[in-house]
């Protein structure tokens, strides 16, 4: 076969990129400056800050260090959404926006250092409280260095994706619960906690499920823009869902969050749908009958009957046999281990 | 007019997607559980609306609650075997699965993509629905309002329907989580840039006004276990959209609306506001640009007053 | 002033003690510590915030906080961690492939010594065979001590760690975890010292050690955030800062901040560097960022091409192609880019879209995606465009087995020390285990001295020295920038002293390098505010670069032979008997760098020609 002369195909577009300004102590709030840059093929948000910062602004302040995805510095919010600024090419975001221009802001959530600097140490406290190590089983890990502790695929299956996480802080930059209640621990502690808690070399399980609810677990909204951001792709909001599976399974069964699980899980099985309107006493118990009543009195207000009971759907009685079935696997799979 | 029928469970049809010759377009209606109560208006209303766009609705049979992902709580694959039930409903008509839920969608998506992603998992969903003699195939589209409005009707054909356009209208456009995230859930289109919603309010004469909180979340799913942050959520959103002085939010997500119309009062005093800002759910507004009265939307029904000229 | 003891108070939840009238010490983290050190008398002779600890590491790599977590372990010291970043966005995390340990997992036939002679080999014998031995034989311990603080290693069929093949391995004894092995590694360790209560500095930079010529007092260094400039008073100092691999600037697979930090610091204090000629070439790192397209593409079967289209390694390595070794292949792709054949970027190009999509999505997924997100070129539809890029440094702080240098207290470990055991090119996985291994070493050694000896007055220049230099970057005109030199540097090095090096280039590279050194002096940081200046923090490790440079070169001049990743055209065979031997550089009273020798270990091996 004879050889092909290779053209690589380079692209590029003059650009206006947007970066917010800030720094703490000098200025009362955040500015926007517009720095005009020749966007190519292969260029990410990090080269385009760098460009700018060796070639316009030596003062432009951002983090960064491996520019492989691995560090987690460099987390920016570009047009608003979270993104590790190295892993994510410029050109293909301003066709999706046809705007020519992108807008580069720092991380939501956090407060602002300098420019798209912000102090990560609120997150970095959070995950602290959360007991984010492992706290040897002597059933598992034996006393001496001569073996390692044994641990099947399949266990190490059941947390690895979660040790991809980079704590880049997308998720917590993105999250909608932590926007709205600083307090709240944020995706990336819970999940980290759920990645030891479910090791089964660890022997601290039970105090990190009350450190995940001390913190929050029941405040996420499962808005799901932390799957949506994270950049190895770790999927907080699900493991989230199933550290409440957790802390339910351990026996803390008290709270507002997993009486509503049950009561869905109970009220689907009977009626093939979930009975709304009296969610408010099955979660808060009697506190709840008052929602009851104002909703109650609005419909009455509106011609509408109020009801207090839900239909059986036609055809949900297959539903019963389902969760019979998903129940027998569970146990087994229980009895597996 | 829509007709909605139950489907006879035991034929099987091949599966459609593309509009049959006369036009109009037929979908297998999934409605999840938010048309519950006052909301059960919202099936006249979806029905009368698609009705004027020949879309036609065929309920599936036997079809239950997603869960909301609330049962994952308990069990994972309680909500993979229940959820991949309902899909197996419209498989078996044949035609493409509709919820006008934005949760149900996120929700059995997701369903839908990891039982692709994971034979072994699949493989297992079918031994639990086997003895009810249901086989779900992993085959049929999933489709929400959103889509079938700016892309299986169109715009153009939208378009030709509006005989009331919006004309000066500033409206606030508001898609909620459900559909945009995470992005991979369907890829009907860009989950950063989305623009079906606008699309279709620009169709319908309206003015887009953008504003702040247009990505925040409403709040709706945390409100039983922490009503207090729900609304702050939901107050958040509504005072970025006021910053703005739209005239109205309109939100193709029937969950946010609850939350947008309903919660609003308790929402705005919770965090020391006063100020009513009417927010509509999608097709009523799709139904009054193609000339259907505020009667026929059913708007007195909302909390928050529709005092707008439309 | 008197010393300090360190009783320890076990109640309190540890804070590092500082000097109350300036209590504004931002950004240490103390979590979950316990003890305090007690206050000692203040020191009233220095007019700013003044720490102590038993123990100070610098640089949060896996050698740093191993070493810190051996020390804190010892529950009666204080101990902590001074980082430019994070700990866990350290450099340790990129690494991918494996760590070696000789546990025989998936080969039972393997042993510690088998680790050890490829080491050697490897090394093209000029690693030191008794260095070598202690890591090869310690490795299994401290990987299965790093699994039972909860690294996720992947697991064999029966619950054991997994080990994979490696280049250069006899067995496979590779230890790993997909590709992220030392990001598993380093996050571990970070979570264990929150666990036993290390503190951390983080985005803290050091300046300048601070020793008697005897003995190690501590640092000057200041914080990021504030811009302020602390002393920090310490028995014991590890500098685990990493290696200098963006000497190279654009070549190079290496974090911004690998800049040899700790490496310019010891020798600014008088310690000697050694072996700092050589520098290992990974040969196909992106185009426009260096990040490395590891060689599973090339083993599924992807072609390198010139501009022209030609698959040229058919010249260079006609039976083994692509899959020859690492420095042959480079050395193939330099040539074709000196003469002319490269494209518009000088870049060649690793094809694989004769693959088919298929095979690319089903067996390349993460290189695809790599190539997608870092380059914006998707393999299944172009050529991937690379160049040959900088990997590692084998050269480094002089140290012996422990850590410790000819200061008393002064340690190095990792990719910052050269002991050595990686010789002139190091083996694929013993980059982790070195840092493993001689990271512990040097926190156990540091242990023992820190217990033994009281802390000694603080010498009065410190401080004003280091202010003088922060202050000295705010002068000169103005007219050169910290970007304009550091490309500058990445330049010279690239094409001067990189893959290819010959007299000529390098005395002239020497020249460049001393004109740089004169652009430095008159350049000045336009960035004037305190807060997070990351001019200053480039300025600072740019000066730092230029000195390894001219080590670096001079050492290159002078060894007239090739060998491992060392390859002089004037002198391309290895020569055992003129150079069988270390190179040693000190600052010498002049300013530059002296160069002396020392001897090779040799206890077993005796040298061959190292073939694969």
């Amino acid at each position: 076969m004879a050889p092909v002369k290779i053209t690589p195909k380079r692209e590029s577009l003059l650009a206006n990129i947007r970066v917010q300004r800030f720094t703490s102590g000098k200025d009362r709030s955040p500015y926007f400056d517009n720095f005009k840059l020749e966007v190519e093929t292969g260029m990410t948000v990090l080269a385009a800050l760098r460009k700018i910062k060796d070639e316009q602004d030596g003062s432009l302040t951002f983090r960064a260090f491996c520019r492989s995805a691995i560090c987690g510095s460099c987390t920016v919010r570009v047009n608003g959404r979270s993104v590790l600024a190295c892993s994510t090419q410029l050109l293909p975001i301003l066709k999706d926006f046809r705007k020519g221009s992108v807008t580069i802001a720092p991380m939501a959530n956090l407060p602002v250092l300098r420019d798209l600097v912000v102090d990560i140490d609120p997150v970095i406290d959070k995950l602290a409280k959360m007991h984010p190590y492992l706290i040897e089983s002597p059933e598992r890990v034996p006393e001496a260095l001569e073996r390692e502790s044994l641990m099947s695929r399949d266990e190490l299956n059941a947390f690895d994706y979660m040790t991809d996480c980079i704590l880049c802080g997308s998720c917590y930059s993105a999250c909608s619960s932590v926007a709205a209640d600083p307090s709240y621990a944020g995706p990336l502690t819970i999940a980290k906690a759920y990645r030891f808690s479910i090791d089964v070399r660890d022997s601290f399980r039970g105090i990190r499920d009350q450190a995940a609810i001390d913190q929050g677990l029941w405040s996420c909204v499962q808005c799901r823009k932390c799957i949506k951001v994270c950049p190895k792709d770790t999927r907080p909001a699900d493991t989230i869902r199933r550290t409440r599976k957790l802390t339910i399974d351990d026996g803390i069964r008290d709270t507002p969050g997993s009486r509503r699980a049950k009561a869905y899980v109970a009220d689907i099985k009977r009626f093939g749908q979930v009975n709304k309107p009296m969610l408010p006493v099955v979660v808060f118990g009697t506190k709840g009958w008052e929602a009851i009543e104002v909703a109650e009195a609005a419909l009455t207000k509106q011609g509408l009957e109020p009801t207090r009971r839900v239909c059986k759907l036609p055809g949900q009685e297959g539903v019963e046999g389902i969760f019979g079935r998903v129940r027998a696997i569970e146990d087994e799979e229980e009895q597996g281990r | 007019m829509t007709r909605i029928h139950t489907a006879d469970a035991g034929t099987r049809t091949p599966f459609r997607v593309q509009p049959e010759m006369s036009g109009r377009l037929t979908y297998a209606f999934y409605s999840g559980c938010c048309f519950q109560g006052a909301d059960a208006r919202f099936f006249d209303i979806l029905t009368q609306v698609f009705g004027r766009l020949d879309v036609d609705l065929q309920l599936i049979p036997d079809a239950v609650c997603c869960g909301a992902g609330v049962i994952e709580e308990r069990s994972e694959l309680a909500s993979l075997a229940i959820n991949a039930r309902n899909l197996a409903g419209a498989e078996r008509m044949g035609l493409p699965f509709f919820t006008p839920c934005s949760t149900c969608f996120n929700v059995i998506s997701n369903v839908q993509k990891r039982l692709a992603e994971d034979p072994r998992l699949h493989d297992q969903v079918n031994r639990i629905l086997a003895p009810d003699g249901i086989e779900y195939r992993g085959e049929g589209r999933l489709t929400h309002t959103l889509y079938i409005l700016a892309q299986d009707v169109g715009l153009e054909k939208l378009g030709e329907r509006v005989t009331h356009p919006l004309h000066g209208l500033r409206v606030g456009s508001f898609y909620g989580c459900h559909t945009r995230n995470p992005a991979d859930i369907q890829g009907y289109e860009s989950a950063d840039n989305p623009t079906s919603l606008e699309d279709v309010l620009r169709v319908l004469g309206a003015e887009i006004v953008d504003y702040d909180t247009r990505d925040n979340c409403c709040g709706y799913h945390v409100a039983w276990p922490n009503a207090d942050l729900s609304k702050a959520m939901t107050g958040q959103v509504l005072q970025g959209a006021k910053k703005q002085e739209v005239d109205l939010m309109v939100t193709s997500c029937p969950l946010c609306f609850k939350n947008l119309d309903g919660v609003q009062p308790k929402a705005l005093a919770a965090t020391g506001r006063d100020f009513q800002l009417p927010v509509l759910y999608l097709p009523e507004l799709v139904g009054l640009a193609c000339g259907m009265s505020p009667e026929d939307m059913k708007l007195d029904f909302h909390v928050v007053p529709v005092n707008v000229r439309l | 002033m008197t010393s300090p003891s360190f009783a320890g108070d076990q109640d309190k939840v540890g804070e590092p003690q500082f000097d109350q009238k300036h209590n504004d010490i931002t950004n240490v983290s103390s979590v979950g510590g316990r003890g305090e050190p007690d206050r000692g008398e203040e020191p009233r002779s220095l007019s700013h915030a003044m720490l102590t600890y038993d123990i100070l590491i610098v640089g949060s790599g896996g050698a740093g906080l191993y070493a810190a977590l051996e020390s804190r372990l010892e529950e009666d010291l204080h101990v902590a961690v001074l980082t430019k970043v994070y700990p866990t966005r350290s450099h340790t995390g990129a690494a991918q492939g494996g760590v070696n340990a000789a546990l025989g997992n998936r080969d039972p036939t393997d042993t510690w010594e088998q680790h050890w002679f490829d080491t050697i080999k490897g090394s093209d014998y000029l690693a030191d065979q008794d260095a070598a031995e202690l890591m090869c034989r310690e490795a299994p311990e401290v990987v299965r001590e790093l699994e039972h603080w909860g690294a996720p290693f992947y697991r064999t069929e029966d619950g054991r760690i997994a080990q994979r093949p490696f280049g250069g391995a006899s067995k496979p004894r590779a230890c790993y975890a997909a590709d992220k092995v030392g990001h598993i590694m380093l996050h571990t360790l970070y979570e264990q010292g929150l666990r036993h209560g290390v503190d951390y500095f983080n985005e803290w930079v050091t300046l300048n050690l601070i020793h008697d010529g005897q003995r190690c007092m501590g640092v000057t260094a200041y914080s990021i955030r504030t811009g302020r400039l602390h002393t920090i008073q310490a028995k014991a100092v590890i500098l685990a800062t990493g290696g200098h691999g963006r000497i190279y600037w654009r070549r190079t697979s290496n974090a911004y901040g690998n800049t040899g930090d700790g490496s310019a610091i010891a020798y600014r204090a008088g310690l000697p560097l050694k072996d700092m000629e050589f520098v290992q070439f990974h040969p196909t790192g992106l185009r426009r960022s260096g990040i490395l397209v590891t060689e599973g593409a090339r083993g599924e079967g992807g072609h390198l091409l010139n501009v022209l289209g030609e698959r040229f390694m058919a010249r260079y390595a006609p039976d083994k192609m692509e899959l020859g070794p690492r420095d042959l292949v480079a050395r193939a792709i330099e040539t074709e880019v000196r003469e002319g054949h490269g494209g518009p970027d000088d870049e060649l190009f690793l094809d694989l879209t004769h693959l088919g999509k298929d095979q690319i999505i089903e067996r390349l997924p993460q290189i695809r995606q790599l190539c997608i997100n870092f380059e914006g070129v998707d393999p299944v539809e172009e050529p991937i465009p690379i160049k040959p890029t900088v990997h590692y440094s084998m050269g480094g702080v002089h140290t012996d087995i422990n850590g410790c240098t000819p200061i008393e207290g002064v340690y190095a470990a990792g990719e910052t020390a050269c002991v050595s055991v990686h010789g002139a090119n190091r083996l694929g996985g013993n980059s982790l285990l070195d840092i493993l291994v001689f990271g512990r070493r040097a926190g156990r050694h540091a242990v023992g001295y820190a217990r033994r000896i009281k802390l000694g007055p603080m010498p009065q220049g410190a401080y004003d020295e280091a202010e003088r230099c922060l202050e000295e970057l705010m002068e000169g005109d103005g007219k050169e920038t910290v970007a304009g030199i550091r490309s500058d540097l990445g330049q010279i090095m690239a094409t001067k002293a990189g893959i290819y090096r010959h007299a000529a280039g390098l005395e002239e590279a020497l020249g460049d390098l001393e004109h740089l050194k004169d652009r430095y002096r008159r350049m000045t940081i336009k960035d004037r505010s305190p807060v997070f200046n990351t001019e200053m923090l480039a300025a600072l490790e740019l000066r730092n670069m230029l000195t390894l440079a001219e080590v670096l070169t001079l050492g290159a001049l002078a060894r007239t032979e090739s060998r491992g990743a060392h390859f002089r055209e004037d002198f391309p065979q290895r020569d055992d008997e003129g150079w069988l031997k270390h190179t040693v550089a000190r600052l010498g009273s002049d300013g530059r760098p002296a160069l002396s020798f020392t001897p090779v270990a040799v206890s077993r091996f005796a040298p061959e020609a190292r073939t694969y």
